[in-house]
């Protein structure tokens, strides 16, 4: 087909002047580069997100002691947060699946045989494990019994166990926090590490009675977790929580609040809000070279149509029409964004895979970037194409063979 | 196959009107070998153009093959200079980068129904202009003559029914110049119409026919009387003075 035979004139005329062609694709490279880029960070993010949320758990509502808008951890110096707030929103909100109050302590000493350890200790209540969905891989849970007796009984995470115990079971043995001595009679299922590096099977569970009274000392309770029946409901029970408590804490907005209310769509937005200036500067970059590239890639085909005025001439004579010589330039400009834009996609890979592996930001491919890569190509290759080829097809064979 | 009546050509550049073909009369039969002659100026330029198709008269009217060339668009007259107009340029214009089969092929990316054995036709024209051993050679590693017959070949290969040759020897040593003569005198054997457009009488004196310009208007047009033949004189050439 003729249009084949120009697309060969147009690839031929590009392999003659290697230099020059690869200045006109550097625009195009950087700029799919950077394309590239922020979306495998972008979808890397969002991937991270989706796990941090799900991780949380989608039905999931916090009521946490200490105001402000950061995530947790909380306040533990704030006394406010007490049990009977907990007992009144189990009492008084509609849609609640399970409801746990907790206390919480960091980095307690925990001792057993001959090893001490540093673990969180938490002090809560039987219906912890199903606000969490977190149950035990052996032993028995924390029971309504234990809360009520002020049993000194603990649960374990699976890394406390394995550094106090080795590879021998826990259950029945005896631990010391601080100075009281707890039995043993379960140990939690594995959970991991949370994005933000802890781990989370490095803990102790103890009856919240036992906790706040033994243990602790003290009379309010850290959070309480909420466990909705209904996905959708999330949003409304998330604002009779909030105006109860108001109410309780005599709290009248715009008094700043002493709680807080997170939940997984809170924890998302505020996970991605960290990433959005780097990729607002990347896409900022990204536009921005793509639009000097295509500059740049115009100026150099207007010169080369300059240049190849003869040649041009030449052509017309032997028989091309405008239309033929306007689509050999674009063609020209065409082929120079798409090959630009293949480098400028293993470019940006490579720096995606750099990234990965030598920082700690979150990365994923997909195929979206490639499709958008090709799009903005073939935007840029025919919007800055078509005025040097209108030259070029607009001069008159006469003048132009003298 | 050629018929000019009452052609002219004006210019206008603002106000002023600037005539350089006014009158011109005249028919070319199928395999004639024809010489435009005429002093720089006199508008052999720009009658060469017309007859080309690359430019359209202002009046009158050019009829190649009972087509009226004047009435055309632009698509149509770039159509008709690929399959009936075969051009020779004085700078030969070839295109600098690509081998002397390329230059030969390009008006056959043009054509309309591309021949299955292009490559071919372009070996069967670089041979008949003596370039068998030339073909995969660029300009710069060409003679001007060379470049000159690969330029020929080029526009031998779409078969064309009229060669245009616009001071096709002006660049060339004599030797080179005699030798480009010998292909055409061949070519006009051959039976194609031929029309040199040339300013130099030794030139015209290989046709057999001079139609000579002087200001815009035919001030001659006769038979050659003695046509030179370039075969002869390139013989006695090889017997006495050496190649410039």
């Amino acid at each position: 087909m003729r249009i084949q035979r120009i697309i060969g004139q147009s690839t031929q005329a590009l392999g003659r002047n290697k230099l020059r062609t690869f200045f006109m694709m550097t625009g195009t490279i950087v700029g799919i580069a950077a394309l590239t880029v922020i979306m495998a960070i972008g979808s890397g993010t969002e991937k991270k997100v989706m796990k941090r949320m799900e991780a949380f758990g989608p039905r999931a509502i916090m009521l946490i002691a200490g105001g402000g808008k950061d995530l947790p951890p909380p306040d533990f110096n704030l006394t406010t947060l007490r049990m009977e707030d907990a007992e009144a929103v189990r009492n008084q909100v509609q849609g609640i699946e399970a409801l746990a109050p907790a206390a919480f302590k960091r980095q307690m000493p925990i001792k057993a045989g001959g090893e001490q350890i540093q673990a969180n200790v938490f002090a809560v209540d039987s219906d912890w494990h199903e606000a969490w969905d977190w149950y035990v891989s052996e032993g028995d849970p924390i029971a309504a019994e234990d809360v009520a007796t002020m049993a000194r009984v603990c649960v374990i995470g699976q890394t406390t166990s394995r550094d106090l115990f080795g590879n021998d079971s826990p259950i029945g043995e005896y631990i010391h926090i601080q100075n009281v001595r707890f039995r043993v009679k379960g140990i939690l299922k594995h959970k991991g590490t949370s994005p933000m590096g802890t781990d989370f099977d490095n803990r102790a569970l103890i009856p919240l009675t036992t906790g706040m009274r033994r243990l602790f000392n003290q009379e309010h309770i850290t959070y309480v977790r909420i466990k909705v029946k209904d996905l959708d409901q999330i949003e409304t029970v998330k604002t009779q929580v909030r105006q109860l408590i108001h109410g309780r804490h005599h709290i009248t907005p715009p008094e700043e609040d002493d709680f807080r209310i997170v939940s997984a769509k809170g924890i998302g937005d505020l996970a991605r809000g960290t990433s959005k200036t780097l990729s607002i500067l990347l896409i900022a970059l990204a536009g921005l070279s793509l639009f000097v590239g295509g500059v740049v890639l115009m100026n150099i085909l207007l010169i080369s149509v300059g240049e190849r005025t003869k040649e041009i001439g030449l052509r017309r004579a032997t028989g091309a029409t405008r239309g033929d010589i306007l689509s050999q330039f674009v063609i020209e400009s065409l082929t120079v964004t798409l090959f630009g834009m293949v480098l400028g996609c293993g470019l940006g890979v490579g720096i995606t895979m750099f990234l990965a592996q030598a920082t700690k930001i979150p990365v994923a491919f997909s195929w979206e970037p490639f499709a958008l890569a090709t799009l903005f190509a073939l935007l840029v290759g025919t919007f800055f194409g078509v005025q040097p080829a209108r030259k070029a097809a607009a001069l008159n064979p006469v003048e132009s063979l003298r | 196959m050629i018929e000019v009546q009452g052609l002219e050509k004006t210019y206008s550049t603002g106000s002023v009107t600037t005539s350089v073909l006014k009158d011109i009369n005249f028919r070319i039969n199928e395999g004639e070998y024809v010489a435009i002659m005429g002093t720089s100026g006199t508008g052999k330029s720009t009658l060469m153009n017309i007859l080309g198709c690359l430019d359209k008269p202002t009046g009158g009217s050019y009829r190649l093959d009972d087509t009226n060339v004047g009435s055309l668009d632009d698509d149509a007259l770039s159509h008709l200079r690929n399959r009936k107009i075969g051009f020779v340029f004085q700078q030969f214009h070839l295109l600098e980068r690509a081998t002397a089969m390329r230059n030969v092929m390009l008006p056959l990316i043009y054509v309309e129904d591309y021949p299955e054995d292009a490559e071919k036709m372009a070996e069967k024209a670089l041979s008949s202009v003596g370039l068998t051993d030339r073909m995969e050679y660029k300009p710069n590693e060409l003679s001007g003559g060379q470049q000159q017959r690969v330029a020929i070949a080029r526009a031998l290969i779409t078969e064309p029914e009229i060669i245009l040759a616009d001071e096709l020897t002006g660049n060339l040593d004599r030797k080179s110049g005699l030798e480009v003569m010998a292909i055409f005198k061949n070519l006009h054997q051959e039976g194609r119409t031929i029309i040199l457009v040339t300013h130099d009488q030794a030139v015209a004196d290989h046709a057999q026919r001079i139609i000579v310009l002087k200001d815009g208007k035919i001030a001659e047009d006769r038979r050659v009387e003695k046509q030179r033949d370039p075969d002869v004189e390139l013989s006695t050439l090889a017997g006495g003075e050496d190649e410039q």
